[in-house]
């Protein structure tokens, strides 16, 4: 059965939320899920303190959060399994080092969605914040694995040293997308900020909205690409709408960031 | 037994266990993507000589393959799984690497990866990128025409080598247009190919020589020039002509229909036609696991 943890108020100080992890908590009782504790400032919080916790139908490596969870960081961080679904709005650090499950976020989240995330799906409805998909401080490289679906906009700095995984944002994205870009692919349905692609070293962006002019630093390719196009844009399809339709669209590609690697590549499907 | 006047021997074709692959080729149009199966899948009559067996399993419409062009299904055997890894690799590169506007996939969803794309993109000389799309790894190697897309590994799977046929005849002539009738059918069966030139062979094999070193020689026993030579013929005085084709296919199921859709298309041309029975070859039934009774293909039930 599914566990369900409805948030009775929003704490004084930010918590952080990475024991409540699908795949941990299906194993414990009720009475143990009320008496796990969370670091809340600098104190250890009950849970049942925070939240009012019931067994209900559905799977039994599903967990259910609902209420305004904005102070709550690190939601679904380092999970590996199972299912997470959110219902409200979520603090910085979502899915955090995670590696497989589906974690789904009914409502915005902060900065560093996906931050170091290695495998599984991690969907926002809402809007997130900067440094989405991006790496831990000290971390050679962020994101790589798995997929994020942001059905909002994104902050800045999105994908920054991205290293593999796909990223789909259906709205805008801000300044500096895919700053230091390793590897990987990111697709945008809206527009897009400044400086997009900035010290890109390998890795593909897909403008399927509106496509920010290449800077200098970038060049244009001549050359037959639509094998290539046809596996990634059917690929891309089915996230649905702004990609709809997108392997029917013919492609003008762009090499770049040709400061540093320079193998990286901007994809302008025709309008 | 006797279909249509066609005799059907009580004897078996003995197969054996090999390993094998699917790879789809793709291209701008079909006539280059067949430039690059027919390429391919030269000189690849029999693994005693020539490394693997293989050949065109089948054309495949834009709407069947990955990135939606026309494209032709390759199918490639050998007697283990780290020869056809070489075998894969020099073929690819040689011919389809080489071949104007082509792209290689795996043609199989499960079995044991070996090396597709992954040793190829070194001739992107720095160049290449890769590019994960649906949990499968792409290279992508410049080349003058634009890009030549592969996917990483090919996987590999246990196949079947060596069903076979052998037809008859009362002349050349009618040992050729009987033989080419059932190769014809034979070859609209899935997850096959036969490999010989035509899907024929005219030089079927026995085990063991008088030659020490020679593995094989002439088939004797259905050898019409020693028919009154050798007391084990296995020929009657109206046979002038025999032909035999081989079949490799992925699974014994296939082997089977494959061999079944032969003897239907020999039997459906009556006997007047030239083809008067239908044998099969094996080696006493000791070396190969696989064995294709062909009575019990045309539905006789074992006593």
């Amino acid at each position: 059965m599914t566990l369900r943890l409805q948030l009775r108020q929003p704490p004084a100080l930010r918590v952080d939320a990475r024991v409540l992890a699908p795949g941990a908590l299906a194993a414990l009782s009720l009475a143990d899920v009320q008496r796990l504790c969370l670091p809340h400032g600098r104190e250890p919080l009950p849970l049942a303190e925070l939240f009012d916790v019931e067994r209900a139908g559905g799977d039994d490596d599903a967990l259910v959060l609902a209420g305004d969870l904005r102070r709550f960081d690190g939601v679904g961080a380092g999970m590996a399994s199972g299912s997470l679904e959110v219902d409200g709005a979520v603090g910085d650090s979502a899915g955090l080092g995670m590696s497989g499950g589906r974690l789904v976020i009914r409502g915005a989240a902060r900065d560093l969605v996906a931050c170091s995330m290695r495998g599984g799906w991690l969907e926002v409805h809402g809007d997130i914040g900067d440094f989405a998909a991006s790496a831990l401080p000290g971390d050679r490289d962020g994101m790589r694995g798995g997929t994020l679906v942001v059905r909002g906009r994104a902050g800045a700095r999105l994908a920054d040293r991205m290293r593999r995984g796909t990223v789909v944002v259906h709205g805008d994205s801000g300044d500096f997308t895919a700053s230091r870009m390793v590897a990987g692919t990111l697709a945008i349905g809206g527009r897009c900020g400044a400086h997009a692609g900035w010290g890109m070293r390998r890795g593909t962006l897909v403008f399927a909205g509106e496509a920010p002019a290449p800077p200098p630093t970038f060049v244009g390719m001549q050359g037959d690409v639509r094998v290539f196009w046809q596996l990634l844009a059917r690929d891309l399809e089915r996230f649905g709408a702004p990609f709809a339709g997108l392997a029917r669209r013919d492609v003008r590609r762009f090499a770049g960031d040709i400061a540093v690697d320079g193998r990286g590549e901007w994809l302008v499907p025709a309008t | 037994m006797r279909v249509r006047g066609v005799d059907i021997d009580d004897s078996f074709a003995e197969a054996f266990p090999m390993k094998a692959t699917r790879l789809v080729v793709t291209a701008h149009d079909p006539a280059w993507a067949m430039h690059a199966g027919v390429a391919a899948t030269g000189f690849a009559t029999s693994v005693i000589a020539c490394g693997c067996e293989a050949g065109i399993e089948r054309v495949l419409a834009p709407a069947e393959t990955p990135d939606g062009r026309p494209g032709v299904a390759l199918l490639m055997f050998a007697m283990s799984g780290k020869e056809l890894a070489k075998q894969v690799e020099r073929r690819v590169g040689q011919c389809v690497l080489t071949c104007p506007t082509t792209a290689v996939f795996a043609g199989l969803a499960d079995g044991e990866p070996i090396a597709l794309g992954r040793n190829l993109r070194f001739f992107g000389d720095g160049w290449q990128t890769a590019k994960v799309i649906g949990g499968v790894r792409y290279w992508r190697v410049p080349v003058m025409d634009g890009e030549f897309v592969a996917q990483e590994t090919t996987p590999v799977v246990k196949a079947v080598g060596g069903g076979n046929l052998l037809l008859l005849a009362t002349g050349t002539a009618e040992a050729l247009a009987g033989a080419q009738a059932a190769a014809d059918a034979m070859r609209r069966v899935p997850n096959v190919i036969l490999p010989f030139p035509g899907g024929v062979v005219r030089s079927g094999s026995k085990v063991g020589s008088r030659y020490a070193g020679l593995l094989a020689s002439t088939n004797d026993a259905f050898c019409p020039a020693l028919a009154n030579l050798v007391p084990h013929t296995a020929l009657t005085d109206d046979v002038r002509c025999v032909l035999e084709i081989v079949i490799d296919g992925l699974a014994e199921a296939d082997v089977s229909a494959a061999m079944r859709a032969g003897i239907d298309a020999i039997a459906a041309r009556g006997a007047e036609a030239g083809v008067r029975r239908i044998s099969a070859g094996n080696y006493g039934g000791k070396l190969g696991p696989y064995h294709f009774h062909l009575r019990r293909l045309m539905g006789e039930v074992a006593l």
